[in-house]
């Protein structure tokens, strides 16, 4: 795993310690450890970890709806998202 | 049962998705000794933010309003795989004193869609937390039109149908 999302990771389960671990596939909206307020502060992480400015007006759900999600589009070379 | 319920006509019985929320203010204090009013500026815009400015700087407490009646009024919408368009979500301080919600751009539509044309929220706070419920008021919807359309002679016409039925009246929404 990629420090940049180890970091993301660790900053969920900081806000969450009832949680031990995160599976890849779990889905972060539909269980809560992202709701609407922490996605603005969520957003600054992902900015500041995957070095992308992100526009939360365009950004799509999906694209952070699980870590795998996340890792994909915003932690992946380029030539490993297009393999 | 449909997975997202659009509001019915207005003028009949009907119903409204209320919205409802409630945000803490230690989480919001937080946020703002951390990372400072810049944090602010992606979820409220510059009027909204100067309503909540006080001699000593930001009122948390009116933060934690804004922002709870932003997320009522988007609970109202009842739209799936969207994130709450903060910025288009606009909540102002009337010159009574009470909130008034403008609807701007992505929000604007996403209430379109679901039958509403305007939302009216109500905010109250108390040391710690700062709730807000909201309710949408319902867009008339046009007349149906029992006139059929005069069609031109030519069937091959891709000209559209020119209606005889008066004009729709509609309520304007606010942007």
């Amino acid at each position: 795993m990629a420090d940049g999302l180890q970091t993301v990771k660790n900053w969920i389960l900081e806000r969450h310690p009832e949680r031990d671990d995160i599976a890849p596939d779990l889905d972060l909206i539909e269980n809560r450890l992202i709701d609407s307020l922490s996605f603005v502060e969520f957003v600054f992480l992902l900015e500041q970890e995957s070095g992308t400015a992100i526009q939360m007006e365009t950004l799509e759900v999906d694209s952070i709806r699980t870590l795998g999600a996340i890792e994909q589009h915003f932690f992946k070379a380029p030539a490993e998202v297009q393999a | 049962m449909p997975a997202r319920p659009v509001a019915p006509p207005a003028g009949g019985l009907g119903w409204a998705n209320l919205g409802m929320d409630i945000v803490s203010v230690n989480r919001v204090r937080r946020l703002l000794t951390q990372y400072g009013e810049k944090f602010f500026e992606r979820m409220l815009t510059p009027g909204e933010l100067a309503d909540c400015r006080t001699a000593d700087g930001l009122d948390v407490l009116s933060l934690c309003g804004r922002i709870a009646a932003k997320e009522a009024a988007f609970k109202t919408l009842r739209v799936r795989g969207r994130f709450l368009p903060w910025p288009d979500i606009v909540v102002r301080r009337s010159e009574g004193g009470w909130p008034l919600v403008e609807l701007r751009g992505p929000a604007a539509e996403m209430a379109r869609e679901s039958g509403i044309s305007e939302i009216t929220v109500s905010i109250s706070h108390d040391v710690d937390y700062a709730v807000a419920v909201a309710a949408p008021i319902i867009a008339p919807t046009p007349p149906v039109s029992t006139t059929p359309p005069v069609s031109t002679a030519s069937p091959v016409s891709t000209a559209p149908p020119v209606s005889t039925a008066p004009p729709v009246s509609s309520t304007p929404i606010e942007q």
